[in-house]
């Protein structure tokens, strides 16, 4: 058997065993946590009760499995804390991914929509709008993702711009935090933290060592993290399994494909 | 024109003069207008150009008449019965169109894996190189890794952290210089490539 010509569908059906097979049984791998997501964690919680957070929903349905978690649990830690949550999004996708998110956290927390949580919704040209929240939130956004009108709204009679905002968190599969860290945190002065895809990590550390960034949670390890940090199992710490296979059968694979390109080479 | 509001905005941010306050309100404003509409003449532009492959039955043209229905759908669902819980557009988003965007996107690991079973070989000393710390970073950063002890999630942890990130701030600091010359070179006029126009 040739191992380097090997039928590539036989590569699928490792991988898609990788992957499924510890979904249906699960193993319970989470790892330590991280110094990164510690730092996240104890920046909420350093939040008095009763602040206000911005969560910005800017991410794309396709990449929702790995940064959905990441979002679900730091709305849940959130919600948790007593602080209140205006929800924004600067792509159309996340806007109602992270309006549906939302709204059954808001639910199973008891809070109550326009006091506790008001959902702003979708706004095109995000660098505007970014600055707009800076100036007044009602002028930016006179009307809520349900289009109710947001002076009705008793959380924005009480926070009108950045100045009432105690941090701001954008859950992000691509550059949208350096936005927010350009505009909002360098005009406003608001403090900024991330919730990332795995690969934007390393992208965003340069921001983190220079305290423009507070802090920041990457991929489904940094969401299985913090799920262990808040003591429950979320699809963070599930994902964790299937993750972790996932990376041991590639692994095993380049290691096989060198083996088979090095046998090959010594053959001719 | 650009120079004008180039450096309008510029000074604006270091005066805070009322006058600068309401000019800055009213570009923000004209921003979102003008990028709105942008969005409007992108859907006319993609819904005439399915039209087009349409009427005129080209190759393909099943999967455009498909696209504006897809079309239709959303829009009508969303004019009509609103987005709020509940409504038809939510669960149509939620049931059919981040479903299916996730299921592309998982694709890719398949294909990765298969690019990397042929690709990833280390065929000189900078493949090899490359190939020893892609296989310390994947180890290093699933708890599988952390099992065998600290030696090997810290030296992921360092090879991302360091050589990664110090790559990265240099490109992040090239962007930023770079950003600020071609701005003040569109403001001054000296480059007018992005106008279509010769330099």
């Amino acid at each position: 058997m040739n191992l380097a010509q090997i039928d590539r569908r036989w590569i699928f059906v490792i991988v898609f065993l990788a992957v499924a097979l510890p979904l249906l049984f699960p193993i319970g791998l989470v790892g330590e946590v991280s110094p990164r997501t510690q730092t996240m964690h104890d920046l909420i919680e350093a939040l008095p009760r009763g602040a206000t957070v911005i969560i910005s929903f800017d991410c794309e349905a396709a990449s929702w499995p790995e940064i959905g978690p990441v979002a679900e649990a730091l709305v849940e830690h959130t919600m948790q804390r007593g602080i209140r949550i205006i929800g924004t999004s600067f792509l159309s996708e996340g806007t109602a991914l992270g309006f549906e998110l939302l709204s059954r956290h808001a639910d199973a927390a008891d809070y109550v929509q326009g006091r506790d949580w008001v959902y702003l919704g979708f706004r095109p040209q995000y660098v505007a709008a970014i600055l707009g929240l800076g100036e007044s939130i009602t002028q930016e956004y006179p009307r809520d993702y349900i289009n109710q009108p947001s002076e009705d709204h008793t959380l924005l009679g009480a926070v009108r711009s950045y100045r009432d905002v105690a941090l701001v968190i954008s859950i992000a599969d691509d550059t949208m935090p350096q936005y927010w860290i350009e505009y909002a945190g360098a005009r406003y002065g608001v403090k900024i933290a991330a919730g990332l895809s795995a690969v934007m990590v390393t992208t965003f550390t340069p921001y983190l060592d220079s305290g423009q960034l507070q802090a920041l949670i990457g991929g489904l390890k940094g969401a299985a993290e913090y799920e262990r940090l808040l003591g429950r199992e979320g699809a963070g710490s599930r994902g964790m399994d299937a993750q972790s296979s996932a990376h041991l059968a590639i692994i095993v694979l380049v290691i096989i494909g060198n083996v088979a390109y090095f046998r090959g080479r010594g053959r001719s | 024109m650009v120079g004008v509001f180039g450096f309008a905005m510029l000074i604006q941010y270091f005066v805070p003069h009322p006058l600068g306050r309401v000019l800055y309100g009213r570009v923000l404003e004209w921003m979102q207008v003008i990028f709105a509409a942008g969005l409007v003449l992108g859907g006319a532009t993609y819904a005439m150009s399915h039209l087009r492959t349409v009427s005129g039955r080209r190759e393909g043209w099943i999967y455009s008449l498909l696209a504006l229905a897809a079309l239709t759908l959303m829009l009508a669902a969303g004019l009509i019965g609103g987005i709020d819980r509940g409504t038809l557009f939510l669960w149509l988003f939620n049931n059919l169109q981040a479903p299916l965007q996730q299921t592309v996107f998982s694709l890719l690991a398949f294909f990765v894996a298969s690019a990397a079973y042929r690709g990833f070989r280390a065929r000189n000393i900078d493949a090899a190189l490359l190939l020893i710390v892609a296989l310390v970073v994947m180890l290093g950063r699933i708890p599988i890794g952390e099992m065998t002890g600290p030696f090997l999630p810290d030296l992921a942890r360092w090879l991302v952290d360091v050589p990664a990130v110090a790559a990265k701030r240099g490109i992040l600091i090239g962007i930023g210089l770079g950003s600020v010359a071609v701005a003040l070179r569109v403001m001054l006029g000296i480059e007018r490539a992005w106008l279509g126009g010769r330099r």
